[in-house]
């Protein structure tokens, strides 16, 4: 049996539980999870914490879920209902000034989601399970017809109060610059304008935190790897399961992302820290070059870590750390593992680099095997960890990450500012 | 370490409202090229390069932040050592151009005083789509002392003209100090008064 099939098998075991031993499902996922019969979906939907442990309880936690977001979409989309619908309406200025209010989230989202992996084509693609009731509204319900309405015409709908559906057409004939990310047909509708949906519901029901820059960065890649589920019983749901799997994943990670918090213990700033930390007890070399070169780690390690390095490599490769990232329970100790290793890996180039040219590495991290940045994390989590005198969840007796990482498409994301003349 | 191969550094930063271009501003500079398919900058980002001035060769480093509010804490703290500032907002949208006022309190507040200031009008090959009118962005330059242009990183107007602009105004106030503090002094004294050109472009 091959290395991939014995792989395959240990993780049908694991998952044919009735109830699921979670500690163990880490174990197996912190090595990668096998990208085969979509059992990375299902995997991160338990580590995610969105399945629960006891299988017999899955069938109605998905119907309920699911059946709450089909209700966020309808209250907040498709219906908001409130005032503003309301022909007797009193108070016309409120409702339309929320309205406007949101639409300011929604350019965000709008212009975000249009940026969003564009080395690959996934997202200008057509969902197989558009959403009828804004697919099929002409145009009205899409929410980005919304902000393309806001930006030309802001003033004149709320001058005269004009309908939706008559600027729409008004927009429609001036706008001859959509380029790739044309709506399609009615009817039909694109990935990025699912990955829009769900950050617009997010922003809505969360409004502590709205919507911030880099979200996009996390939930496209659970959403990419929910929609290409082989089986079509769970890609139906993709998004809605990468909804409430988004949520409690930005549960864990919300505090690098609203400002106030920048300087408090769970913040980016504490975080950056202690990958300093980290890097100057393994690599004392390298911290101390850096810091002669001033080369503060927010340069390059304040990306790395809000977005859990989703810029940094291919898509493949993002999920592949993504597994042992979301099996890690301390969540997210074992990033600052990764991080420091990526920097040990190049400490050649950082240490005959000077300040500009390090900058330049950092923020653009070459191409390499990621099984060897996860053994090298692993080494130095390892150390770390017997140093603290904290508890290992890891097997101490497995010597490292086995390969069942695919290489191939190792090229950053980040491709288009890659290059730098000098 | 690598060898010196220029005669001067100076560290430039690129500010604005998400999404008015800075990025393609900046990529369009460094290395001649547009693409619309840039994802959006988290943090701060970072390019070199190399022009040749009054016979020097000046190394520019330049920043390109994030737009977003988020990253402001982040973002600021690249100001104090900037040399020139470029302010950038999208011509064809209205809060871009209202939030400049916005950005050059923030510059007051975290950069040099003595920075260099440039305010870009960007994409303004989109004339189809314009609601800020030209004259009303050199009205906010002239207002301010500020440098003025409108550029397209699309069709390449102006940008390598924004960029030797800033630089040349550099090396004008670091080469008076270098030979003459007076010097130095007076046009310190005289910087306010100076009008700044606001040159024509985008016709
Ligand atoms: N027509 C036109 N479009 C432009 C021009 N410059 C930028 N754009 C478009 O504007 C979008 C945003 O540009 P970016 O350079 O990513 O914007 P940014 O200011 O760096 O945004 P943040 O990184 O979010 O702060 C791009 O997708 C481009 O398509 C221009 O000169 N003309
Ligand atoms: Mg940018």
């Amino acid at each position: 049996m091959s290395l991939q099939k014995a792989r395959i098998q240990v993780f049908d075991e694991a998952l044919g539980k009735d109830v699921i031993d979670l500690e163990y499902l880490r174990e197996l996922a912190f090595q990668g999870i096998p990208d085969a019969n979509g059992l990375r979906p299902l995997v991160w939907r338990i580590l995610l914490l969105y399945l629960p442990l006891e299988k017999n309880l899955w069938k109605s936690t998905l119907q309920q879920k699911r059946q709450h977001y089909r209700n966020y979409i309808e209250e907040i989309i498709v219906s908001p209902g409130g005032p503003s619908d309301h022909p007797l309406n009193v108070s016309p200025d409120s409702s339309w000034s929320a309205y406007f209010k949101d639409n300011e989230v929604l350019l965000q989202i709008d212009k975000d989601v249009r940026r969003l992996c564009p080395d690959i084509s996934f997202f200008q693609l057509a969902t197989e399970f558009p959403c009828p009731e804004i697919a099929y509204s002409n145009g009205v319900k899409r929410l980005h017809r919304r902000v393309q309405q806001s930006v030309l015409r802001f003033s004149t709908l709320e001058r005269r109060g004009l309908g939706v559906a008559k600027l729409s057409n008004e927009i429609r004939r001036k706008d001859t610059h959509a380029g790739d990310y044309a709506p399609l047909r009615e009817g039909r509708e694109a990935h990025w304008e699912v990955v829009e949906r769900m950050l617009f519901l997010y922003a809505k029901l969360n409004p502590g935190q709205g919507y911030v820059q880099g979200m996009n960065e996390i939930i496209g890649p659970i959403y990419h790897t929910f929609a290409c589920d082989p089986n079509i019983e769970y890609r139906r749901y993709a998004e809605a399961d990468c909804f409430f799997c988004f949520t409690n994943l930005m549960a864990e990670i919300r505090d690098f992302y609203i400002r106030t918090l920048d300087e408090s213990s769970s913040g980016i700033n504490n975080v950056m820290v202690k990958l300093s930390e980290c890097l100057k007890k393994n690599d004392p070399m390298i911290w101390n070059l850096l810091e002669v070169q001033e080369l503060r780690p927010q340069y390059y390690s304040f990306r790395w870590l809000t977005l859990l390095l989703s810029q940094e490599f291919s898509l493949p490769d993002l999920e592949r750390i993504w597994d042992t990232l979301f099996a890690d329970a301390k969540r997210f100790d074992f990033l600052i593992c990764i991080c420091c290793a990526m920097m040990y890996l190049i400490r050649h180039e950082i240490l005959h680099g000077d300040f500009a040219s390090n900058v330049k590495l950092l923020q653009n991290f070459p191409p390499m095997d990621v099984s060897l940045i996860l053994n090298k994390a692993l080494d130095i989590s390892k150390k770390q960890n017997r140093v603290n005198f904290t508890v290992c969840t890891l097997d101490p007796t497995r010597p490292c990450l086995v390969g069942c990482t695919r290489t191939g498409a190792t090229h950053s994301r980040r491709v288009a500012g890659n290059s730098a003349t000098s | 370490m690598a060898k010196k191969t220029y005669d001067l550094l100076f560290k430039l930063l690129l500010i604005g409202d998400s999404g008015v271009g800075k990025t393609c501003i900046l990529f369009r500079f460094s290395d001649n090229h547009f693409t619309t398919t840039f994802i959006s900058t988290i943090g701060i980002d970072f390019k070199i390069k190399t022009v040749e001035l009054r016979g020097k060769k000046i190394k520019l480093q330049i920043w390109d932040t994030a737009g977003q509010e988020r990253f402001h804490t982040i973002t600021t703290s690249y100001y104090r050592g900037a040399m020139g500032i470029m302010l950038v907002y999208d011509i064809t949208n209205e809060k871009t151009f209202d939030d400049i006022v916005k950005w050059l309190r923030n510059i007051d507040e975290h950069a040099n005083e003595d920075v260099e200031k440039m305010i870009l009008g960007n994409k303004c090959d989109m004339e189809e789509k314009r609601v800020v009118s030209k004259e009303r962005g050199e009205a906010i330059a002239r207002e301010h002392s500020i440098r003025f242009m409108e550029t397209s990183a699309k069709a390449n107007i102006n940008i390598d003209r924004a960029f030797s602009e800033l630089a040349e105004a550099i090396l004008d106030k670091t080469s008076g100090r270098e030979a003459d503090a007076d010097h130095a002094r007076i046009a310190v004294e005289r910087r306010p008064s100076r009008a700044p050109p606001t040159r024509a472009c985008c016709t």
